[in-house]
């Protein structure tokens, strides 16, 4: 049986991956309200520095689900030298990625510079003087001549062309993190950008002040942007340092390093917006919320115990009444009672949710109980699941007296209240729990409505707010929610299935192919 | 029978069966041969349908429900002529217009002749209908929120002026229309799915499990709620097809699970030993089997559609407001609490609907499958959320 409900969470995995799928499609659909206008060509970036990052963070530069060629360094690279090589119209911005892209970009430029005609080549290498200046090797002054320039970068990358590979730059940050010095710091700075990855990675592995300073100064250094952190540093300005540098990364990444070979393959998925988002996802971060700036998670945590709340009690509300009234319906067919409760139970079964919340909020209101809204959301709630939960228990009532063992307890003699609960009951209640699960994303739905018309604050009412604002980020969270939820609720209630019924557990037990665990 | 002069020798002694020419012709001929004997001699020619037909009219609450949605589906397919803002005829400014409230022609756009006492053409005459407001017609401030028996207004009007009865007889085509659409596409979509998973097992009975497990976890009112919220214009088929495309799953699994049932029964075998091709074992066979949840499902479905669009338009979400709904109405009621009639013809207008269409879902069942006793439950318990 562990075996079985285990088996089953783990099925529920992609069953949610391909919910999410759909969902993400459908709300890419919609305009993002914080999403800037207009996305040209990918790997052009936007002449205004905050708009382009707006759009770099949300992800707006990358591809819905697949991304047939993703964007590294080296493409970047290429884009941004051809069009300073060109001296288009675009050689401005292009000149300022190459800086941006830096140390990281040489690698895949310098080799090139010789191969170029003599113009471009001067463009180029005066287009790389900032990230030189940078890198403590020369001022923009010496390098202000295309001819200068040029031979400088070309003996550059003549003597160092080996310190540009991924493995010496590993072992520098390594040497820095075990033995800190300036020297080392400096040689870090020598590399620019290139030295990004090991540097980034090398913080969340580090606890030791000291090198946390250096590696930040050396981020930020290269980087021209971000934190950094002081030795004296408290523990939770560092923790929210080392975050900040790790979101930046997660976002800019691919700006910095090459992907080749498996890793490329692997990037034509997680290259995406939808693969970005996953990956956050997963790590328990939904994002913020467009209508108050709130972390999705800490809403989803503030608002679901009030979901939680009237969703179960509203449910063992409408079961403690529905068992009963069902069982005894079927024990007595056809008598008033059964007719009676046959009548305004089918009645129940029709009306809408929302009709008999506003109902009852208006009763409420006309007898000014005030105050109760909690309660009158528990009993609307509860009476349309009592609706259905008690005919479904009086067809499985009915069911089971109608078999042998029944007759043949009445037969022996058994009392009659013993038959009805002993005999008759007991085996009509496992479908009545199966129903439970059936019936979890009804009732979760109708939690939102009367949430929305009692105002309580729970995982509805805020939807609903958030329907009005378009807040995707939190529309997406809400409904993985409440798809995990009912999932996990399904499992239980089929677990609880089998525990009740041996037959069931039997048939499961055989269908996987095992042994009763 | 003529079928024996398709059995002939074989060479090496065995007697084989030629089924390949003409086998639906004799076959055919066989079967009209002894329905023609029944027919003369025995008792009349009982099928399925038949069958179904009788009990269906047998049970009193089943005609009830029948008539009154038959009543609804009239309103719905006149609403033009019961509530409208032109009339059904007239001749205005000397030109004759027939059933301009259906067609609509440019020269009476602005026109109010409807309610116009007095014509100003000499001859000029108008044919109103029973209520001469559109359902979106507003009106001034002197006609808001009138209660029900107001002149021109039999049951009232609204915060914006509107007629509370063109609204309710629109609405009806609303929901009715919608519901119908809506319940024809999702049954298509699970029978085929789940006759597919059924039929050819495999990969493809996998994909639609698993799909089926992943729409069954997300509570339908949540989906369409949120589609409607960030699809950028939603309009009424934004609505019909989220339903239709996340809802068809209680079918599917219905469906294959009587495929797969039946699949395993002897006349499945004894066609298949036959020489029966696939296609021939899937249409003469398996598929007729899934036809009564079919129905079942597509009765239960419209109820449940017509109960998802009203909450939706009752949150205020739903379609535009040029459609008349009564989730919209009902949502009205909501704001303005003094006005009884805003919540109580709306209301009534839908819980009769839905009565009558659980009443006809249900006796439907029990006509035609006495297997899916209880089977309503599950079916619309999916879609009520």
């Amino acid at each position: 049986m562990l075996r079985y409900a285990l088996r089953r969470i783990l099925w529920s995995i992609p069953t949610l991956i391909a919910t999410s799928l759909v969902l993400f499609f459908v709300t890419t659909l919609a305009p993002d309200p914080a999403s800037p206008e207009g996305t040209r060509d990918a790997l052009a970036p936007s002449r205004d520095p905050r708009v382009e990052e707006a759009r770099r963070a949300r992800f707006l530069d990358l591809p819905r689900f697949i991304n047939p060629d993703p964007h590294d360094v080296r493409s970047r690279a290429a884009w941004a030298a051809s069009h300073v090589g060109a001296g288009d119209s675009e050689q401005d911005i292009a000149a300022a990625e190459l800086r941006r892209l830096g140390g990281a970009a040489l690698p895949s430029v310098l080799p090139q510079l010789e191969a170029l005609p003599p113009d471009a080549r001067g463009r180029l290498a005066v287009a790389l003087g900032p990230v030189a200046e940078r890198m403590g090797l020369a001022s923009a002054d010496d390098l202000a001549d295309p001819e200068a320039a040029a031979l400088f970068w070309t003996r550059f990358w003549d003597d160092r062309a080996l310190d540009f590979t991924r493995a010496a730059i590993e072992r520098t940050v390594s040497r820095l993190v075990e033995h800190g010095s300036d020297l080392r710091e400096e040689d870090l700075v020598r590399l620019d950008t290139f030295a990004l990855p090991a540097v980034v990675s090398a913080m969340s592995t580090t606890s030791d002040r000291l090198t946390l300073s250096r590696l930040t100064r050396i981020a930020r250094h290269v980087s021209e942007r971000g934190p950094t952190l002081e030795i004296d540093a408290a523990a939770g300005e560092t923790r929210r340092a080392v975050a900040d540098w790790r979101e930046w990364w997660f976002v800019h990444a691919t700006d910095f390093v090459t992907i080749d070979g498996a890793d490329r393959a692997v990037a034509v998925v997680t290259e995406t917006r939808y693969g970005k988002w996953l990956r956050r996802a997963a790590g328990g971060e939904l994002g913020i919320s467009a209508t108050d700036g709130e972390p999705i998670l800490d809403k989803l945590r503030a608002r679901a115990p009030v979901t939680v709340m009237v969703c179960s009690v509203s449910l063992f509300l409408s079961w403690a009444l529905a068992v009963p009234i069902g069982a005894y319906g079927a024990w007595r067919q056809r008598r008033t009672f059964d007719v009676v409760s046959s009548v305004v139970m089918f009645l129940l079964y029709a009306t809408p949710t929302f009709v008999l919340a506003e109902l009852l909020r208006r009763a409420a209101a006309a007898l000014s109980i005030g105050g109760a809204r909690v309660a009158l959301a528990i009993v609307a709630l509860a009476a349309a699941s009592l609706a259905t939960s008690s005919r479904w228990q009086r067809t499985a009532m009915l069911e089971v007296m109608r078999q042998d063992f029944v007759r043949t307890a009445v037969a022996k003699g058994v009392p009659a209240w013993r038959v009805a609960v002993q005999h008759a009951l007991r085996n009509a209640l496992a479908p009545t729990v199966t129903l439970a699960g059936l019936h979890l994303p009804a009732l979760v739905g109708g939690a939102f409505i009367v949430e929305d018309v009692f105002r309580l604050p729970g995982v509805g009412f805020e939807t609903l707010r958030a329907i009005e604002a378009h807040d995707s980020a939190w529309l997406m969270a809400v409904v993985l929610a409440t798809a995990v939820a009912v999932t996990m609720g399904l499992v239980v209630t089929d677990v609880a299935y089998g525990a009740l019924d041996p037959r069931v557990r039997e048939e499961l037990v055989r269908r996987q192919g095992g042994r009763a665990a | 029978m003529s079928g024996e002069r398709r059995i002939s020798d074989a060479p090496d002694g065995s007697v084989a069966i030629d089924l390949s020419r003409r086998k639906d012709a004799w076959r055919r001929e066989a079967v009209r041969e002894s329905l023609h004997e029944v027919g003369n001699v025995a008792a009349p020619y009982v099928t399925m349908t038949r069958i179904a037909i009788a009990q269906l009219s047998r049970s009193r609450l089943a005609r009830l429900g029948a008539v009154v949605l038959a009543s609804l589906a009239l309103v719905a397919v006149f609403a033009d002529l019961l509530a409208s803002e032109l009339p059904i005829a007239c001749r205005w400014n000397g030109v004759v217009y027939v059933l301009p409230n259906v067609t609509h022609p440019a020269a009476l756009a602005d026109a109010t002749c409807a309610r116009e006492a007095k014509a100003r053409w000499p001859g000029d005459w108008t044919l109103a209908p029973l209520v001469a407001r559109g359902p979106t017609e507003t009106a001034e401030d002197d006609e808001i929120l009138r209660p029900p028996l107001t002149r021109g207004h039999p049951l009232g009007t609204d915060a914006l002026g509107r007629d509370v009865f063109a609204r309710l007889v629109h609405g009806t085509r609303t929901a009715l229309g919608l519901g119908m659409a809506a319940s024809l596409a999702l049954v298509a979509i699970g029978v085929l799915l789940g006759g597919i998973a059924g039929f050819v097992g495999g990969v493809l009975d996998s994909i639609v499990t698993r799909a089926v497990e992943s729409l069954t976890a997300i509570p339908t009112l949540v989906l369409v709620l949120v589609v409607v919220a960030l699809v950028p214009h939603p309009t009424t088929a934004t609505l019909l097809w989220t339903i239709a495309l996340t809802r068809w799953t209680d079918l599917a699994r219905l469906v294959r699970a009587e495929v797969l049932l039946t699949l395993g029964t002897d006349y499945v075998t004894a066609a298949r030993a036959l020489g029966a091709s696939p296609s021939r074992v899937l249409g003469r066979h398996v598929l007729p089997n899934a036809i009564g949840p079919a129905i079942v499902a597509a009765t239960f479905g419209i109820a449940s559609v017509v109960l998802v669009e009203a909450a939706v338009d009752f949150l205020r979400v739903g379609s535009p407001d040029t459609m008349a709904s009564w989730g919209e109405a009902l949502g009205e009621a909501r704001a303005n609490a003094g006005a009884w009639w805003l919540m109580v013809f709306p209301g009534a207008a839908l819980l009769v609907t839905l009565i009558a269409l659980n009443l006809v879902g249900e006796a439907a069942r029990d006509a035609l499958d006495p297997k899916l006793r209880g089977v309503g439950e599950e079916l619309t318990e999916g879609m009520r959320g």
